[in-house]
């Protein structure tokens, strides 16, 4: 469904000179299979999904969404993901039901279509008492869950999560985790990216660890948890890393060799 | 392109907009509830203002002659032009206050009168040292023809006196100076002592026809006094001034009859003005003035805030990212922005106009009606008529769309709203900036005007130059034939404007701008020691940039020097010049840029040897060009305003037999070949091209090369040579193709002169019978050449830039290698070419 080969990104960057924000990554997701991305603040976690989702350029390598490539056929890559955001992405002078609409119609889908599919997210998502609430006046999890509404009007085969329950009450986290979890069950090929260790222990079926652009390791957890020979999820991501800034000391003046 | 899509976004946007207060209040408040205030607001302060009398004295009244000129405490109201002017001024005479008269204000009229005459008395001292002085004077005058010796020393004492009496003089100015601010006088009149019996006694000589008395009559006249920079004073002094001129007139009249001489003598050419305005023109005349300038500012303040909000907001409230992953194309999502903030533009500029225009005609009714205040003499404005009404809307689309297109793409740039603000308050300073340019009524779209081409497809002008000529008379055929390319040009430039916004929004560097802290010290560190091979776009435009300011800067010293050269060292001078901005304002940028901010100051500046083919073409072209590109300028001198003084000298110097023809040559062809291809083929070219799109860079460059040149003309000429010079330097990847074009193509210019002077003096005959003449024909401007020259000409021009067009295109160049580099495809790989 997902496929990331070689994927390098570098930008050039005031103070540290280019940047590679992505360095030679891969991966593979299936569909039905939930992908955590976990990594630090800064790791590039971020610059893998927005290329993923056709707003970044790579430098090199390739990316594909459902057999499309990112870079030569972007229209048909957006047509298949949905994205959520941290920041949510709401507008404030829009109701949720007005911007879930507006985006089901950018998306292309006809009328009936689209009023049915509505109907049905407002309730699974248990939307429907603030269906008329401006963006401007709603609270966080009302944000998310309009977000979610929004990302999801189009029943996209895929669906990225940049750090979903950043900045949510465990509450409201708890509920955007069953949301997940539950488009997982309908098959959906989904990578979520986070810095929380509990939510890729309960949530994902594959781990990915970046750090600086690079990925570190990649599986299951319980593979990594033996290959690395740490039953701590915890421990383990941080003996990862410091490995990985220790054996890159010497060049840590700018940039940071290829590692992969 | 789905126009669905582009709908969509737009009617969501202008939703958006209506729920937002700040547009609401731009749009609709502003306009409908603030410039009624205003009016209202104005009309009242007038009125209040012009009802306070001012304060009148008159000393020696009653040496006032007939008429009478005084009632009570107020002039005779007949004097007025409006009579009811009359109760604008008190006045306070001597003569009242020493009868006890005045009422409840007799207390004030003696102290005002008293204020008067002491300012009286330092008139006097100050007339009667004038007299002393001028006595002393003459005095002076008198020992000075008398030859020098002992009197030497009586000179002095004079020259002391003089001195003295001016300083006395002095004090007396600055105490009469105080007297009057410190008292409540606004205008003083001292009439002097005999006023009346002087008037009389010229009038009885004048019924008795006693000539040589008349001619000798001199008497003392009163004084005004006045302060030009108390404003009360002045509204005082020109009502008084106008009730004395009457009653003037009025004395002379009966002078006149007394006399039995006509009333007419004083008049002796008694011209009298017959207008032929129509009420309805002397509005239009006033609409044509207001409406332009404000059309064009609404139309960019309307565009100006809601760009911001739909750009740089949308990045802002960070919802642009959602946006961009959805299906719609960059250019929907442009388009349906583009057309929200044109709708603005558009409805901010009508309603203002609408607004501003009844407010207008409402407060001149109501001034006219009164008769009162500098705004009766406007009359009554009637609205415009309807074509001009429909031009005005047709002249908006282009003009909003124009603003719309340039203010969403500066937004977009932006990270925030408040730094959209920063981006486009210079958009509206320059768009300020050129209405106040088209006010002027020197400027106008008409075709007397050598310059109403030029001015027709500029951009902004060219619409307010339109719109103001239609405004005076919409049925003017004159102005109407500029609508074609006013329209046509206006269109062009809001797609370009578009086009650069669509830019904006598809550049990832634009929408993903993180907010890092910019320090200037941070920022040239970097510059220096992240030194790529060659320079990147932005430092490309800034050498551009730096070479445009350092012509500007040296414009003024390089004039003078050139005026202050006597006419004989005058070509020699502007040669040496010529060199010199070439070296200095050219050259150098360009090459310390190379060398201070890129690696390869070989590959910046192609200093490649190139491929010998691409040296034969480059050596052939402008042989062909050459005739092409004078006729074409000659066929379009029309179009451009006519050649400022200094170029006409230079090309008046370069067909100059008696300058050596080698400094000819070295000034305008070698340094510019050399300075001009190092500058924009070499480290301008190099770095627009970094990007990999051929043909922006070398469009771009051709027009910086072209703005270069300044002067409209060559800003033309320069722009297509610049084309094919870029196009040349690419394809070969060489600068000295392009050297050696320019140099043949800037030297054919020089000889066809030198040629043409040689021809016409004296040769024109054996040049009509020789074989040349099939190519050329000896015109008004010199060599001509004939259709034969230009079909060889274009086909050869064509063949060859076809060739070059196609040749190593394919190949990959060191160029595309570098923008493999420059579009980041291969960051590890260029590091460690750097590092290592």
């Amino acid at each position: 469904m997902i496929s990331v080969q070689q994927l390098t990104k570098g930008f050039d960057d005031l103070r540290r000179g280019w940047v590679a924000a992505l360095d030679h990554v891969s991966f593979d997701v299936q569909p039905g299979e939930i992908f955590g991305l976990l990594g630090p603040n800064g790791a590039g976690k971020t610059t893998c999904l927005r290329i993923l989702s056709t707003v970044l350029r790579p430098s090199s390598g390739t990316a594909t969404v459902s057999g499309f490539d990112v870079v030569t056929h972007p229209t048909e890559v957006r047509k298949r993901i949905g994205f959520m955001s941290n920041n949510t992405g709401i507008y404030d002078r829009m109701t949720a039901w007005e911007m879930a609409e507006y985006y089901g119609r950018l998306y292309g889908l006809p009328e009936d279509v689209l009023q049915s599919r509505l109907e049905q997210l407002f309730d699974t998502l248990q939307m429907n008492d603030f269906r008329d609430t401006l963006g401007a006046k709603m609270s966080t999890g009302m944000k998310q869950k309009a977000s979610i509404a929004r990302a999801m009007v189009h029943d996209p085969p895929v669906i990225i999560f940049d750090e979903p329950t950043c900045g949510l009450d465990v509450l409201v986290a708890r509920k955007v985790l069953a949301i997940v979890q539950s488009l997982k069950d309908q098959g959906k090929c989904i990578i979520f990216s986070t810095h929380i260790m509990r939510e890729v222990e309960k949530l994902c079926d594959r781990i990915a660890i970046i750090h600086k652009g690079a990925i570190l390791a990649i599986g299951t957890l319980p593979e990594l948890q033996e290959q690395h020979q740490q039953p701590d999820t915890e421990e383990l991501f941080f003996d990862l890393i410091e490995r990985y800034d220790q054996q890159n000391q010497p060049s840590a003046a700018g940039f940071a060799p290829v590692a992969g | 392109m789905n126009w669905l899509t582009v709908k969509l976004i737009f009617l969501r946007e202008v939703r958006d907009q209506f729920r937002d207060r700040r547009t609401l209040f731009m749009i609709a408040v502003l306009p409908l509830l603030l410039y009624p205030a205003m009016g209202i607001g104005m009309l009242q302060m007038t009125l209040l203002f012009s009802e306070q009398p001012r304060t009148v004295v008159i000393l020696g009244e009653k040496h006032l002659p007939p008429p009478q000129l005084l009632e009570g405490d107020k002039f005779v109201s007949n004097w007025f032009n409006n009579p009811a002017d009359s109760d604008k001024l008190n006045v306070v005479t001597d003569t009242l206050v020493e009868l006890g008269g005045g009422g409840l204000n007799a207390s004030r009229n003696r102290m005002l009168i008293e204020q008067a005459r002491a300012i009286r008395e330092r008139i006097e001292q100050h007339t009667a040292i004038d007299a002393d002085v001028k006595q002393a004077e003459s005095a002076q005058r008198e020992r000075m023809k008398t030859p020098a010796g002992p009197s030497d020393k009586s000179l002095a004492v004079l020259q002391e006196r003089i001195g003295q009496l001016r300083a006395k003089q002095v004090t007396i100015d600055h105490e009469l100076m105080d007297l009057f601010a410190s008292s409540q006088i606004q205008v003083l009149i001292v009439v002097p002592d005999g006023l009346k019996e002087n008037i009389e006694r010229v009038n009885r000589l004048l019924v008795e026809r006693d000539n040589s008395h008349v001619a000798g009559v001199s008497y003392p006249r009163p004084t005004i006094v006045k302060n030009r920079a108390d404003d009360k004073s002045v509204v005082a002094y020109a009502r008084v001034r106008e009730v004395l001129e009457a009653w003037e007139e009025e004395i002379l009249r009966q002078r006149l009859s007394a006399a039995e001489l006509p009333q007419e003598l004083t008049r002796p050419v008694g011209s009298a003005p017959l207008d032929l305005a129509a009420e309805e023109q002397i509005s239009a005349n006033v609409w044509s003035k207001m409406f332009p300038a404000l059309l064009v500012i609404m139309a960019v303040t309307g565009a100006f805030y809601p760009a911001v909000d739909v750009a740089a907001g949308e990045k802002e409230r960070g919802t642009m990212e959602t946006l961009l992953i959805c299906p719609a194309t960059r250019t929907e999502i442009v388009l349906g922005k583009f057309f929200t903030v044109m709708c603005f533009s558009m409805s901010t500029a009508l309603l203002n106009l609408l607004s501003i225009g009844a407010t207008g005609q409402y407060m001149l009714s109501v001034a006219g009606g009164m008769g009162r205040g500098a705004l009766a003499h406007a009359g009554v404005i009637t609205l415009p008529t309807a074509p001009a009404l429909a031009w005005l809307l047709i002249l908006l689309i282009p003009l909003s769309a124009f603003f719309s297109a340039m203010c969403l793409a500066l937004a977009t740039f932006a990270r925030s709203s408040k730094e959209g603000q920063y981006y486009l308050t210079p958009l509206l300073m320059v768009s300020i900036g050129l209405t106040v340019f088209c006010l002027s009524p020197a400027v106008e779209i008409y075709p007397v005007h050598q310059a109403s081409w030029f001015y027709s497809v500029m951009p902004v002008v060219n619409i307010a130059l339109l719109l103001k000529a239609l405004l005076l008379n919409p049925g003017n055929t004159g102005a109407l034939i500029f609508a074609a390319p006013v329209l046509a040009t206006s269109i062009g430039y809001s797609l370009l404007a578009l086009w650069w916004a669509i830019e904006q929004f598809s550049s990832e560097g634009v929408l993903f701008r993180d907010g890092e802290r910019f320090e200037v010290g941070l920022w040239l560190k970097h510059l220096l020691r992240e030194k790529e091979p060659t320079p990147t776009f932005t430092e490309a435009g800034f050498c551009f940039v730096i070479i445009m300011l350092a012509q500007f800067v040296s414009m003024r010293a390089f004039g003078q020097s050139i005026a202050s050269a006597t006419p004989d060292e005058m070509g020699m001078q502007m040669m040496k010049l010529m060199v010199i901005q070439q070296l200095a304002i050219i050259a150098c940028p360009a090459l310390f840029m190379a060398l201070i901010l890129t690696t390869s100051v070989r590959q910046s500046l192609r200093l490649w040897l190139p491929n010998w083919k691409f040296v034969a073409i480059a050596a052939l072209l402008p042989f062909v060009l050459h005739p092409l590109s004078l006729e074409l300028m000659a066929s379009l001198q029309w179009f451009f305003p006519q050649l400022p003084d200094g170029a006409t000298r230079l090309l008046r110097a370069m067909g100059d037999g008696e300058q050596s023809l080698p400094l000819i040559l070295i000034a305008l062809a070698v340094a510019p070949a050399v300075c001009e291809e190092l500058a924009f083929r070499g480290f301008i070219l190099t770095g627009f091209n970094r990007n990999g799109r051929t043909r922006v860079a070398i469009g771009l460059s051709a027009l910086a090369f072209g703005a270069m040149h300044m002067i409209p003309q060559q800003v033309f000429n320069a722009t297509l040579l610049g084309i094919v010079l870029g196009l040349i330097a690419l394809r070969s990847n060489s600068l000295l193709p392009g050297v050696i074009f320019h140099f043949l193509f800037n030297s054919l210019a020089v000889m066809r002169e030198r040629v043409s002077v040689r021809i016409a003096d004296g040769h024109a005959e054996e040049f009509r019978q020789s074989f040349w003449h099939w190519f050329a024909t000896l015109g008004d401007g010199g060599l001509r050449y004939t259709w034969l020259t230009l079909v060889i000409s274009g086909v050869a021009a064509a063949m060859c830039l076809w060739w070059v067009w196609q040749s190593g295109r394919a190949k990959p160049t060191p160029e595309a290698v570098n923008n493999l580099f420059a579009s980041g495809l291969a960051p590890a790989q260029q590091h460690s070419t750097c590092v290592t």
